[in-house]
């Protein structure tokens, strides 16, 4: 391919890795999030359901410090984990991962939360009438009923991080081939002269694979609703 | 046998019932929101009482002084819904097989292949919910929870969303559930009708509490139980065999099915003409209210059934006595006092049975299901 150079090359993998690894590293814990927030109660739920919201409101910058204040070399956990481990996250392309998830998670929870929501609890209590453990009915009635919104979740949290600038520049760095994602690249070659023409191609690519994600998911959800009513 | 008792406060609704069940079917009957539902949700776990206890067998299912809750998975009772309550992820096959696959083999009553012959569900196994009809819905429902092999299986209501005619297909399954496979069951209607075709048995809730137990016609003295009884349709239902056809009079003549050893000839009784195919034996409906009693058989009248019978029973409620017949089987009959004053009436009196071959109301059309009975087809 010789319409993108081998440096835009990188800057495209590693924003899919980055991407990629944000999507696998929110699955889990904004599933558990999203049950936990549409099925049970506790005192103090609304508490941590502002706290989980947070970074969709927080300037990312400040994200991205806090996460360097919690996480960096002389951070509170990251001295830890550097000091015992020799682990160091922050200005590395985890760093990017870690950044653009915590930016991502809010939809995440919300999107999970909202399709298991949706989802008949009735369901559940057929299911433990019929013998099925609490953890069996959720991942043989719940998640299946609510995959069309897991599915979604995950590709928004994928999109979210191909378009993560603010925490990751702070977190993360604008270090070429380690943490230079889409968005930060194409920051850079703003700042540089000459680099116009470089800027529209990159641009065109950031709305061309947004735009992709958003079909996808689309289509994931139009498919799975079609073969819930039995026509497929 | 199952023992429950239980307290339940929910706002303004009190939860209160004691009983002891140890009938093959037992009905539970009240009007709605009188705390049928809420029993079964108590038994199978859904609901934590505030504090009772029910056994099952040798089996503690909750105790609330010992503080034992038995979660409902490990209940293995087998409660089917209202609203059927199929997974709509799942095609038919996989909601049978749903509590099936979480038994170990050595623990399964029935195979799934039994379960589809006795429920005629093979044509649509490969359908999804959203593609079955109330009546195909609700014999999926049933014959996933008896795939479960269920300690006991406890029907909420499982004909309320259907119309007369679905009805009339649904029982005759319900009761090849009963004779075929023996597991005992607590049937929750609002409609005695569709109990008393079933089984004599009953428990009749009024507001959250118990207000009889036993066969229907033991508890029918008590004036509370009566009224219940009655706003639910107290009706009389006439076990039967098909014996002629009279297309021209309209009629088919049918014998009655002792209940007991009878050393009388039993009666013959016309209905309304059924389909001249039909033959077999068939239940029919008749309401109290409709029959009338006389001291001896009228000649020249229209009525076409004249049942000759013995008084076993005065019942006098408020407004109407009820008198009980015995023509074969006990036959409820309706009258106002005044009647059973002029006529005499005392218990151990032989009397006629009045009624009209337009007041029988056939439970079930004979179906194909009704024409091929199942091997090893046993009456309780």
């Amino acid at each position: 391919m010789t319409w993108l150079s081998s440096e835009e090359w990188v800057v495209l993998g590693l924003s899919a890795r980055v991407a990629v690894c944000c999507a696998a590293a929110v699955a889990i814990p904004g599933i558990a999030c999203g049950w936990i927030l549409a099925r049970t109660r506790f005192p103090g739920k609304s508490l941590v359901d502002a706290a989980l919201h947070a970074p969709l409101v927080m300037p990312p910058v400040v994200t991205g410090y806090l996460l360097l204040m919690l996480l960096g070399r002389e951070g509170i956990l990251g001295g830890v984990l550097y000091r015992h481990f020799g682990i160091s996250v922050a200005f590395t392309w985890k760093a990017a991962v870690v950044a653009s998830a915590v930016m991502a998670f809010p939809l995440m929870v919300r999107a999970v939360r909202v399709a298991i929501e949706m989802t008949d609890p009735k369901l559940d209590e057929a299911a433990r009438c019929l013998g099925a453990t609490p953890l069996r009915t959720f991942l043989t009635v719940t998640l299946p009923l609510a995959r069309p919104g897991i599915m979604a979740g995950l590709i928004l949290a994928f999109a979210r991080s191909l378009g993560e600038f603010g925490a990751t520049i702070v977190f993360a760095g604008n270090i070429q081939g380690e943490t230079r994602t889409l968005p930060l690249a194409v920051y850079s070659l703003m700042q540089s002269t000459g680099g116009d023409a470089a800027v529209l191609r990159l641009v065109m690519i950031s709305i061309l694979l947004s735009f992709g994600a958003l079909l996808f998911s689309e289509l994931l959800c139009r498919r799975y609703a079609r073969s819930g009513r039995g026509l497929d | 046998m199952l023992h429950l008792s239980a307290t339940l406060t929910r706002g303004s609704f009190q939860f209160q019932a004691e009983c002891g069940l140890s009938d093959p079917i037992t009905g539970i009957i009240g009007a709605s929101g009188s705390g049928k539902t809420t029993l079964l949700h108590i038994l199978a776990g859904l609901v934590r009482p505030d504090s009772g206890r029910i056994t099952l067998d040798d089996a503690v299912l909750f105790d609330s002084d010992l503080g034992i809750m038995v979660p409902p998975h490990q209940r293995r009772l087998g409660l089917v819904f209202q609203d059927c309550r199929l997974f709509p992820h799942l095609s038919v096959a996989g909601n049978l097989s749903y509590g099936e696959r979480l038994l170990p083999p050595g623990e399964r009553r029935f195979t799934s292949q039994a379960i589809i012959d006795l429920l005629e569900l093979e044509a649509v196994l490969h359908h999804r919910p959203a593609q079955l009809s109330g009546g195909q819905a609700q014999r999926v429902a049933v014959g996933r929870a008896l795939l479960a092999s269920p300690r006991m299986l406890l029907l909420d209501e499982p004909l309320a969303s259907l119309d007369w005619r679905l009805k009339n297909q649904i029982m005759p399954f319900l009761k090849r559930i009963r004779d075929v496979t023996r597991i005992p069951m607590l049937y929750v209607s609002h409609d005695s009708t569709e109990i008393l075709d079933l089984t004599d048995r009953v428990v009749v809730f009024e507001d959250g509490k118990v207000i009889g137990a036993g066969p229907v016609l033991d508890i029918i003295g008590d004036p509370r139980v009566l009224r219940q009884l009655r706003l639910q349709g107290l009706v009389n239902i006439l076990p039967l065999t098909t014996l002629s056809h009279d297309s021209a009079g309209g009629l088919t003549h049918l014998r009655l099915r002792p209940t007991a050893a009878d050393s009388r000839t039993p009666a013959i009784i016309s209905g309304p003409l059924l389909d001249t195919h039909t033959s077999g034996d068939i239940q029919a409906m008749l309401r109290p209210e409709d029959i009338a009693l006389a001291g001896s058989d009228i000649k020249g009248i229209s009525i076409q059934n004249q049942v000759p019978g013995r008084v076993v029973r005065l019942i006098h409620a408020p407004d109407r006595d009820l008198c009980v017949v015995d023509i074969g089987i006990p036959l409820v009959v309706e009258i106002s006092p005044n009647a059973a004053r002029t006529l005499g009436l005392t218990e151990g009196n032989p009397v006629w049975c009045l009624f009209k071959s337009s007041a029988l109301r056939y439970l079930e059309q004979l179906s194909d299901v009704s024409h091929t009975p199942l091997k090893g087809t046993e009456l309780r």
